[in-house]
């Protein structure tokens, strides 16, 4: 029998109209709201941005090399934006420092900090310093004024570009690469890790969770590229490189396929285990997030995406190019949008439901305010102006020759 | 025989390097507080400043003295084991000056602990707004120093 209906009938049920069942007082008020959807969603496109950039390096798949400077700085501008919405969620933003410098291993915050140190300037900054560095020698002899003053700022004083030089800048940008895999793993499978150790919660506490979480961002950050490519493309009034773009439709799809298959390993394990939170879970998935997760997530974001997908794999050379581009760039944004969705399905969702295993809370998700609609909107929007901005100082239309070369093989010969 | 040179591209990055990491060590000298892991991982002056803050609360005992009638009568009834300011709030303020008058008490302060939640004990009274008397306020029929008693 529905256990809701049960209680009913004995009369015993809170009065909270945004609760229905047993909910424990706690548990009535969602605390982690829009600004932690959107930050494990930001870190995801940033690794996921990188590891797409790394096929280039170290995979060495040529044509994806048009989208290699692009997708790295895509992985900045967003990185840049990751902490915002933490800060913003604790509310004082100038106590960051203080974690800093009183780090302690029990503190996940803390952690983060270093994480985050380590891949903005170890790793993304580096590499993109590598790739830069011949061509900010360059642009520092012929651009006037600031722009000039800045790339020659930029050099650091390494002005020496014979070919022993850029030889070293390859080999140490493909250590530093090599370096950032992991590192990319870490820093977003450290999101999944958060949520997956919270034990006292079933929707949560998963080994699989840090995996699930890596994949995910590896399928957005893909499809983040294949937006702000075909985007910037488009802006600038050029053509697309189509090889280009169908590598990255290729491994759009089988990123997906992996993500999907690893979700719905994870979802056939709890159904067959069936321990006893499963009827919760069950209820959550059909009633509460019926629509952010069966519709959006998996219909939405996943099935269409990978029928989508698939049929430029399977008929590739029968589908015209002007239609492979908008199917990429479709089904890009449906992706992108189904894994926003499957992080408020995450952090929204293990909020919804008791501790009880018994019953529901309302999430009402306001227009102003700090976590609202405004403020979330803003720390999506954000992220793109900051890559507005790099584009123009660095991947600048009279340099980005045609779209289709540069990259690291360019600036290595 | 000429000595190994650092390539200068990666000499720039170990000074850069050591830049950072000396910033850090630098900030970390005055961004500490000075009395962080006096006894712990936490600033040792945070327990002084705690201690000295002035406290707010004047205690069931300051009720008594002016309103020992009450207070006789609450500490007879089932409320006994609630202190006067769990309902009327931190008064020391009026303690001090009987002009300052503490905040009136509201239907809101009942229902504090005695609105319908599972999580509570069955055998603690408990109703549903919606259907104990909707429109009514509590204190019509109840009395909050003797709840056992009706009006």
């Amino acid at each position: 029998m529905n256990s809701f209906l049960f209680l009913a009938q004995l009369g015993v049920e809170t009065a909270a109209p945004h609760v229905e069942g047993f909910a424990y007082p706690n548990e009535q008020h969602v605390l982690w709201s829009i600004l932690i959807v959107i930050y494990p969603y930001i870190t995801g496109l940033v690794a996921g941005a990188f590891i797409m950039a790394s096929l280039v390096k170290v995979f060495n798949v040529r044509a994806l090399a048009p989208v290699y400077r692009l997708a790295l700085l895509t992985a900045l501008a967003f990185l840049i934006c990751a902490p915002m919405p933490l800060l913003l969620h604790l509310g004082h933003p100038e106590r960051c420092l203080q974690v800093m410098m009183t780090p302690h291993l029990s503190s996940p915050m803390a952690m983060f900090g270093f994480v985050y140190a380590w891949y903005i300037m170890a790793v993304l900054l580096l590499e993109l310093w590598l790739e830069y560095r011949h061509d900010f020698v360059r642009w520092g002899q012929t651009e006037p004024g600031l722009q000039g003053a800045l790339y020659r700022l930029l050099t650091l004083g390494a002005r020496d570009v014979s070919p022993e030089a850029l030889k070293f800048d390859e080999k140490l940008s493909s250590i530093v690469t090599l370096i950032g895999i992991p590192s990319a793993f870490l820093l977003h499978g450290y999101v999944g890790f958060i949520f997956g150790s919270i034990k006292a919660n079933p929707w949560w506490g998963n080994v699989l969770m840090p995996v699930i979480f890596i994949f995910s961002a590896i399928v957005s950050g893909i499809a983040l590229c294949v937006f702000i490519y075909t985007e910037l493309n488009w802006f600038r009034g050029r053509e697309v490189d189509d090889e280009c773009l169908d590598e990255m439709g290729k491994f759009l799809f089988y990123a997906l396929l992996l993500d999907f298959s690893i979700e719905g390993l994870d979802w056939l394990h709890r159904l067959y285990s069936a321990d006893e939170s499963i009827h919760v879970l069950k209820q959550l998935a059909a009633g509460k997030l019926f629509n952010t997760m069966l519709v959006g997530q998996l219909f939405c974001g996943t099935l269409i995406p990978l029928l989508l997908l698939g049929s430029t794999q399977v008929f590739r050379q029968q589908i015209p190019r002007f239609v492979r581009r908008r199917i990429y760039y479709f089904s890009a944004l449906l992706i992108m949008a189904g894994v926003l969705l499957m992080r408020w399905n995450v952090v929204i969702g293990g909020q919804l439901f008791s501790k009880s295993l018994r019953g529901f809370t309302t999430f009402k998700f306001e227009l102003a305010g700090q976590e609202g609609w405004l403020v979330g909107l803003t720390l999506m929007v954000l992220p793109y102006l900051i890559l507005w901005l790099f584009l123009r100082v660095f991947l600048p239309a009279k340099y980005d020759k045609v779209g289709h070369s540069q990259g690291p093989l360019h600036s290595a010969v | 025989m000429t000595s190994p040179r650092l390539p200068p591209q990666l000499l720039r990055l170990v000074l850069l390097t050591l830049a950072i990491i000396g910033t850090y060590s630098v900030a970390r000298v005055f961004l500490t507080p000075a009395t962080f892991g006096q006894f712990g991982h936490y600033r040792g002056a945070a327990l002084e400043e705690a201690a000295s803050r002035p406290p707010v609360y004047a205690g069931a005992k300051a009720c008594d003295e002016c309103h020992g009638d009450t207070f006789a009568q609450l500490t007879k009834a089932r409320h006994r084991s609630v202190s006067c300011e769990a309902c009327h709030g931190p008064n020391r303020p009026h303690v001090k000056n009987p002009d300052i008058v503490p905040a009136k008490l509201t239907d809101r302060h009942c229902v504090r602990c005695h609105l319908a939640d599972a999580a509570r004990p069955a055998k603690h009274r408990q109703i549903n707004l919606t259907e104990h008397y909707p429109n009514e306020k509590c204190l019509e029929c109840h009395v909050a120093h003797q709840p056992n008693q009706s009006k």
